[in-house]
């Protein structure tokens, strides 16, 4: 008798896995799709314009070779990789400092700061673009100079991103840092010591954000880079190149090959990262 | 040497809530001393002000003769044992226990030398690999005093370190600490909630309440002469009986008199009380437990049994009296005859009368012993 409830519990759950991995793969597919698609019109030389079917008639690396060799595409992903260097490196630093010196120092104003910096991060940023526009062409970090502008212009509001990873150092005991105070460490060494090396999730996590922002970013880049090609970034470039009825006819495959190039990097870093990225989005909601 | 001297040190936190009031305490080298009382008393607070966790409002803090109020905690020679172990997770045991060396930049060598050493002071050699979290509370807890051991501090603190285990591992760890206290022989300061864990470590005890200290003293001195009603009743389990009573003098004696009954009070306490000629008056009368005796027929006081525990070597009876004041009386189960022992059920009547020697007596305003 037992043994058959046991034996139903069994079926069941194993029922319920297979519809939850049906609907997966599914869900799978479906987001698969316009990738496949892109990548297939990527390797399409029949054509440069969009055709009504999916297979290509004719293979080949062609679209890729003109995309380096025939535009500025080396030069826009050059800028897009500069900038989302700097930024993933820069910002992670303000951010992860900013969000320990928050959970773990106690001063005058901090709680009035925080909640001042959480109002102003719902407001969306380029409702600041035209301002940021003008300081930025007076001190010329507009159109070819656009890389260290919008480089500045990234990493300016960093430490407003405080709150996930201040959430998440939170739920680190702080009675580990009077330990390590008393052990005899400086706040540098516990932060890097201690707290750092708990934390590879959130860290994971902030450089990650770091790096997509710029890397995706179309609006502050194209309004700053104006009409300037060697300071546009990949998603102005490339949208340039398609611009217009004309030119979207001539270069369609070979926007689809930058496309794909594009996604390459960051489909690394997300494979490779993935399995901290998931904990640092999980374990930083727990208290954020 | 390491002496700690706290001279009317306050905390003050902000908003004006004083946690500590005006403590002054000379800690001896070598001495043991435990802080205790109930939580909020300020006990932890006034540790943590000597390890330089916590800020001193006012007064002074001197290790060794020098004043430490704005001293780093690294700076002070002191380490400290957290409740929660406080261990690095990331680290494994030997890296735990290392720490602190490492931060000191000592050598390689010397550092493992050190970590085995404190490792095998303290059985954990096996486990040197580990992380903390393959550890159970007990072996966690070891760890943790192996790191504040291994630099051979002036001062060790420890902040409740027995709370977060289970009551026999605590009574374990109680007695390595007695031993471990004989082999590293350095002055503790150790802050716990719990009076036996005061008693069986300290040498002597501070027992502390919002923030004011209650008495400071040895075992012996709390425990057989209270200075107030709160030590009186935090010190000893179950706790002491105290109720009201009226101290007379006839002649040369003084007697007690609660609920009908007539108790002599000799031995010392008479003799003070005739010394310092004490008059007829109102006391709250503090007797232990273990201090109440069954009495015969026709003595003492008539009590009912409302709840009878047993402890195994004695027994703890709640009686109540016929005016409603609950009394607690422990009585020896060794001692007892079978057909004595079956007497002392619930809701059984019994006489019990107190040993005129060990009562204490109380000022009902002031709460202070009449006696010191």
């Amino acid at each position: 008798m037992a043994e058959k409830k046991h034996m139903g519990a069994k079926a069941k759950s194993r029922l319920s896995n297979t519809i939850i991995y049906i609907i997966l793969v599914v869900m799978t597919i479906v987001w698969l799709i316009p990738f496949i698609f892109l990548v297939l019109e990527s390797f399409r030389l029949e054509t440069t314009h969009q055709v009504g079917y999916v297979i290509p008639k004719q293979w080949g690396f062609d679209n890729y070779i003109k995309l380096f060799t025939k535009t500025d595409f080396p030069i826009w992903f050059g800028n897009t990789f500069i900038i989302g260097l700097v930024v993933a490196i820069v910002q992670t630093i303000i951010v992860l400092s900013m969000s320990y010196t928050l959970s773990r120092l106690r001063f005058k104003g901090r709680k009035a700061m925080m909640n001042v910096m959480l109002v102003l991060g719902f407001f969306p940023g380029f409702l600041s673009m035209i301002l940021l526009y003008k300081v930025l062409s007076w001190v010329g970090l507009t159109g070819s100079n656009s890389v260290p502008g919008l480089i500045l212009v990234y990493v300016a509001s960093s430490g407003m991103g405080y709150y996930v990873s201040k959430g998440f150092f939170d739920t680190i005991s702080r009675s580990l840092d009077e330990a390590a105070r008393i052990d005899g460490a400086t706040r540098f060494q516990i932060f890097t010591k201690i707290i750092m090396p708990l934390s590879k999730p959130i860290v994971i996590y902030t450089i990650l954000t770091a790096f997509m922002a710029p890397w995706g970013d179309f609006m502050f880049a194209k309004y700053i880079a104006h009409a300037a090609s060697d300071g546009m970034n990949v998603a102005v470039g490339l949208q340039n190149m398609i611009g217009t009825q004309a030119s979207l006819a001539a270069n369609y495959t070979m926007f689809c090959a930058g496309g794909v190039i594009v996604a390459i990097p960051i489909t690394i870093l997300f494979m490779s990262l993935q399995k901290y990225y998931v904990e640092g989005v999980t374990g930083g909601a727990v208290k954020g | 040497m390491s002496k700690v001297k706290l001279t009317d040190v306050k905390k003050i936190y902000n908003g004006g809530v004083v946690a500590v009031h005006d403590f002054n305490l000379d800690i001896a080298d070598k001495e043991f001393v435990v802080f205790v009382g109930p939580s909020g008393c300020g006990k932890s607070t006034t540790l943590r002000m000597i390890a330089g966790l916590e800020e001193i409002s006012e007064g002074t803090i001197e290790i060794d003769g020098l004043v430490v109020n704005d001293l780093q905690p690294k700076d002070r020679d002191i380490s400290m044992v957290f409740q929660n172990y406080a261990l690095y997770p990331h680290m494994t045991v030997f890296e735990n226990i290392a720490f602190p060396l490492r931060l000191r930049k000592t050598p390689n060598e010397e550092v493992f030398q050190k970590v085995k050493e404190v490792a095998e002071i303290l059985g954990i050699t096996e486990y040197l690999n580990r992380k903390p979290r393959a550890l159970s509370g007990g072996q966690r807890q070891r760890v943790a005093i192996g790191r504040a051991m291994v630099r051979n501090p002036k001062v060790f603190l420890m902040d409740e370190p027995l709370s977060n285990l289970d009551a026999k591992l605590r009574n374990q760890m109680r007695a390595e600490i007695i031993l471990l206290r004989k082999r590293i022989d350095t002055t503790f300061v150790y802050v716990t909630h719990d009076q036996t864990e005061a008693m069986t470590l300290g040498d002597r005890i501070v027992i502390m309440k919002d923030g004011y200290i209650k008495q400071v003293g040895t075992p012996d001195e709390v425990f057989d002469w209270p200075h107030n009603l709160f030590v009186a009743e935090f010190i000893g389990a179950p706790k002491m009986n105290t109720f009201k009573a009226d101290l007379v003098r006839e002649g040369d004696d003084y007697y007690v008199k609660a609920f009908g009954a007539k108790i002599l009070v000799d031995g010392q306490k008479g003799d003070m009380l005739k010394e310092k000629h004490v008059e007829n008056r109102e006391v709250i009368l503090g007797v232990r437990p273990e201090h109440v005796v069954l009495a015969k027929q026709g003595e003492g006081i008539d009590v009912t049994i409302q709840v009878n525990e047993m402890m195994g070597s004695e027994l703890h009876l709640h009686t109540i009296t016929t005016d409603g004041t609950q009394i607690i009386v422990r009585v020896p189960t060794v001692s007892l005859s079978h057909e004595e022992r079956a007497k002392l059920t619930n809701g059984e009547m019994i006489r019990i009368s107190f040993e005129g020697k060990v009562m204490h007596l109380f000022d009902p305003e002031s709460e202070n012993n009449i006696l010191i």
